[in-house]
């Protein structure tokens, strides 16, 4: 069985699938390359390091000389797979159009050829292509390389011969004809058109009868009201004609050599032609993946050893992109995870489940050999990773948003292996408080004891876990200046609430002090969005245990 | 004869439309080719898009298939590069797709017949053609629809050649009578007030009413059974109407003579007017003003005096009736 490192939703709900999406290699081979890539696992620390060193070579040169790399882009325009004809080679023998197409993708791979070997460029010797220059010289006999292609005359001449022989057969022809054509109408006055034809109206007797008495002419067709002439061909004309028909069989011969001739010199190359359409592919994805790092800002992350999850100022890029599109800034938040759980409690709208994406986003791309969107990160890599969100409520399975979160729970325990990373948002919210919180404390006991890494938020109180489990907190509101939040509040609208909100938060995690309850910010940010002051009030009174 | 020279200063870019399926727009097309031939000028040759009649191109009731000198260059499908019987050189892989193939840019290494496609968009065709311009080409014809009404305006090119004949009608007269109509609708005036022009070109695709100097959107996209809105939306004030979609009689039909007096329509292009002779001279004469955003210059009117139903006209009588009918513009006898 295929080794799977997270499932599709983990993937997508990380924000990693929406990063492949914008990823963008720009030829066919690269495309296929993302589309079968695989995450590196425990063990494979090594060939990791090496993919993205390779990313950083290409990350450095594309920052140095950014026209050296839109010269590549240009090469890879229009770049087609040839694997099809590659194959048809075999036994076939490739149509023109087919040829002409591995004759441009041959010229490009030469040009990308010179443009690895140019000085000081440091491209890693896994994308360095094969020589293929002497097929392409083989297709390209003019020797000129443009990316045009014919069965020229070069290629052979008996081909160039038979050819010459045919145009001037034809020449004669016409020459003959037209010559005829001049003489007609010099003699007769009879013009015919360029196609040596001639339309008279019936009711014109007097021209029928001088067209049917010249022995030049002859009816071709006719209908009620006319009868169409033409110039009759002379004996020589006949065999003339009969003679370059036999010329253009011989000639397609003679192309079908020729083309069978370069198909079997095209099967001779097929394993460094299709050697360098993989590593074109692999460095069409590489290049890819260094120009999506300078774009956003990612760095090269530290594979370690052991089972540990440091992230300096991560940040996630969906949300990032969002903040960006509004013109906002993002917080990026750091965090370090060990074996063990650390729980992570907050205010609401304090970004818990945010972070936990991020922390997700960055484990899975680095596992995948990306960069990754933070200051700097060290990681040990995870067998197996899987996200709990609590959005996952399935109408059509008739299952409750609580019935589908235990679901997906019996799923992680069932995969867990050694080093797993498991991120679990607001687990069991969706109960009463008493069975969910209940609930909770026994999933961090079960997990805390396991090889695993687990991030777990939730607003419920579980209290001082012991060694194994870290209570992080989201620092929130409590160091925004009340007053001024309240004086902006005051006036704005429901839309631009959300958005005061946003900038007085504070997203970033820091331990939680012992002996500290979790923080109640839920009432004060349900009256700064603007629900009614008697219900504040109240609710505020139920909250100490008052009666209302 | 010398039509080609007539043209070739002129215009960069002709496209050949036929009046009728059948009316020689072929014939012309071979026509200028051969004369072409005789002047040694390189052509360009393309056709317009025809997505929706592939099984006709592939079954052969309806394919261009033309002679080309060798030099000319051609657009050609994949899909039928092997069914050539001239020598191409492939010079280029285009992006534009058809239903047969993409489009590759050739020149013809050995004379011979070749079915020719080309883009299905307008703006993919003027993109072909400056870069069949860039290849070589003096000049660019385009094998256009085979009926004016089936295809949107012909954007593409500077000018257009109308290739009318004796299958519209056993009546010459009314040959005669049919393609000076379309030829008068193709030079329609361009619509010179600016601000009214600015006005439309905010909103190209709704039908848009301007009076005072404002323009009033209306939620419809086209005319057709639109009369009744346009007379309510109408007021006295009501300058002109502009109508993105096809101009018909029953645009017209909920308006009063007098509303009609006083109306002037605004077109996308002559293309979008589906009147027939007549009724469109009953319109003119009411005092109704049409202008379009875009007028199309007919370069020449081509006539093929036989019909395929097994009739012609005297040789001469068509072309010379024509001819008569529209003094300024060249009229070619196709056949002769």
């Amino acid at each position: 069985m295929i080794k799977r490192l997270a499932n599709v939703k983990t993937r997508t709900n990380t924000g990693f699938d929406h990063v492949m999406n914008e990823m963008g290699p720009q030829t066919p081979f690269g495309i296929k390359r993302l589309k079968e890539q695989k995450p590196f696992f425990p063990g494979e620390e090594a060939s990791l390091r090496r993919e993205l060193d390779r990313i950083g070579s290409l990350f450095d040169i594309a920052r140095e000389d950014e026209k050296y790399i839109s010269k590549i882009s240009d090469i890879f325009m229009d770049m087609k797979d040839v694997e099809f004809t590659v194959e048809r080679s075999k036994s076939s023998i490739l149509t023109v159009v087919e040829i002409f197409e591995m004759k441009c993708l041959l010229l490009k791979m030469e040009q990308l050829s010179s443009l690895f070997e140019k000085q000081g460029k440091k491209i890693p010797d896994e994308f360095v292509l094969s020589d293929i220059r002497v097929l392409l010289d083989e297709l390209d006999p003019r020797g000129d390389r443009l990316n045009t292609f014919y069965i020229y005359e070069e290629f052979s001449k008996k081909l160039a011969d038979l050819r010459n022989e045919k145009r001037m057969l034809e020449t004669g022809v016409r020459k003959s004809q037209k010559e005829r054509r001049e003489k007609l109408h010099r003699e007769k006055g009879i013009m015919l058109t360029p196609k040596f034809d001639c339309v008279v109206s019936k009711s014109d007797e007097e021209a029928i009868k001088t067209f049917e008495t010249a022995p030049e002419l002859e009816r071709s067709c006719q209908d009620i009201m006319s009868v169409t002439f033409q110039l009759v061909r002379t004996e020589k004309e006949i065999e003339t004609i009969e003679k370059t028909e036999m010329l253009a069989f011989k000639i397609e011969e003679e192309e079908e050599k020729i083309r069978e001739k370069l198909s079997k010199r095209v099967w001779a190359f097929q394993k460094e032609i299709r050697e360098n359409c993989m590593r074109i592919g692999s460095f069409d994805l590489t290049l890819a993946k260094a120009l999506y790092a300078i774009r956003h800002t990612c760095v090269k992350p530290e594979i370690i050893k052991d089972y540990a999850v440091y992230i300096k100022d991560g940040r996630q890029l969906q949300a990032e992109e969002i903040l960006d599109s509004k013109d906002k800034e993002y917080m990026p938040v750091s965090i370090s995870l060990d074996l063990g759980v650390t729980c992570i409690t907050g205010a609401n709208m304090g970004g818990k489940t945010v972070s936990l994406k991020m922390i997700g986003l960055t484990v899975l791309l680095a596992q995948y050999g990306y960069f990754v969107p933070c200051k700097s990160a060290k990681i040990g890599l995870s067998n197996f990773m899987q996200m709990l969100m609590g959005d996952s409520q399935s109408l059509e399975r008739g299952l409750s948003s609580f019935g589908s979160e235990m679901e997906e729970l019996k799923e992680i325990f069932d995969h867990c292996t050694e080093r797993s990373l498991i991120m679990v948002d607001e687990i069991a919210s969706g109960t009463n408080p008493a069975e969910g919180l209940a609930l909770t404390k026994s999933v961090i006991d079960f997990l805390k004891e396991g090889p695993y890494i687990s991030v777990i938020t939730t607003h419920f109180d579980v209290g001082e876990g012991g060694g194994k489990v870290k209570n992080m907190q989201v620092t929130g509101l409590a160091n925004a200046d009340f007053t001024k939040l309240d004086r902006e509040l005051r006036y704005a609208n429901r839309k631009e609430r959300i958005g005061i909100i946003g900038k007085y938060m504070d997203y970033r995690l820091s331990p939680a002090k012992e002996g500290k309850t979790i923080p109640k910010d839920a009432i004060n940010i349900a009256k700064m969005l603007g629900i009614e002051n008697e219900i504040i009030e109240n609710a505020k009174k139920y909250l100490k245990g008052e009666k209302v | 004869m010398g039509l080609l020279n007539q043209l070739k200063n002129k215009y960069s870019v002709v496209s050949i439309i036929g009046m009728a399926k059948n009316a020689g727009k072929t014939t012309a097309l071979n026509y200028i080719l051969e004369e072409a031939m005789d002047e040694g000028m390189c052509l360009g040759v393309t056709s317009t898009g025809r997505d929706g009649e592939s099984t006709d191109l592939v079954t052969g009731t309806e394919k261009p298939r033309v002679y080309l000198e060798q030099g000319t260059i051609v657009s050609v499908p994949k899909g039928l590069y092997d069914l050539a019987e001239a020598g191409l050189e492939i010079l280029r892989m285009t992006n534009y797709r058809t239903s047969l193939g993409r489009l590759m840019l050739c020149r013809v290494a050995e004379s011979g017949y070749v079915q020719i496609a080309g883009p299905v968009a307008t703006a993919d065709q003027k993109k072909m053609c400056s870069e069949m311009k860039a290849l070589g080409a003096e000049m660019i014809m385009i094998d256009g629809a085979v009926d004016r009404r089936s295809i949107a305006a012909p954007d593409a090119s500077d000018a257009v050649i109308l290739a009318t004949g004796a299958v519209l009608s056993r009546n010459m007269k009314k040959v005669v009578q049919e393609t000076v109509y379309v030829v008068s609708i193709c030079s329609l005036p361009r619509l010179s007030h600016q601000r009214t022009r600015k006005l439309i070109e905010e909103n190209r695709d709704k039908i848009t009413l301007i009076a005072d100097g404002r323009a009033k959107t209306l939620n419809l996209a086209t005319g057709l059974g639109s009369g009744k809105f346009l007379q309510q939306e109408m007021s006295d004030e009501t300058e002109y109407i502009y109508m993105p979609g096809a101009f018909t009689k029953s645009v017209i039909s909920d308006m009063g003579n007098a509303e009609l007096k006083k109306t002037h329509f605004v077109l996308k292009d002559p293309m979008k007017i589906f009147f027939d002779a007549v009724s469109w001279h009953q319109l003119i004469k009411k005092g109704t003003k049409v202008s379009v955003l875009e007028n199309i210059k007919v370069a020449a009117v081509t006539v093929n005096p036989v019909s395929p139903a097994g009739y012609s006209f005297g040789h001469e009588d068509l072309r010379e009736a024509v001819s008569k009918a529209l003094p300024e513009i060249p009229v070619i006898d196709v056949r002769l």
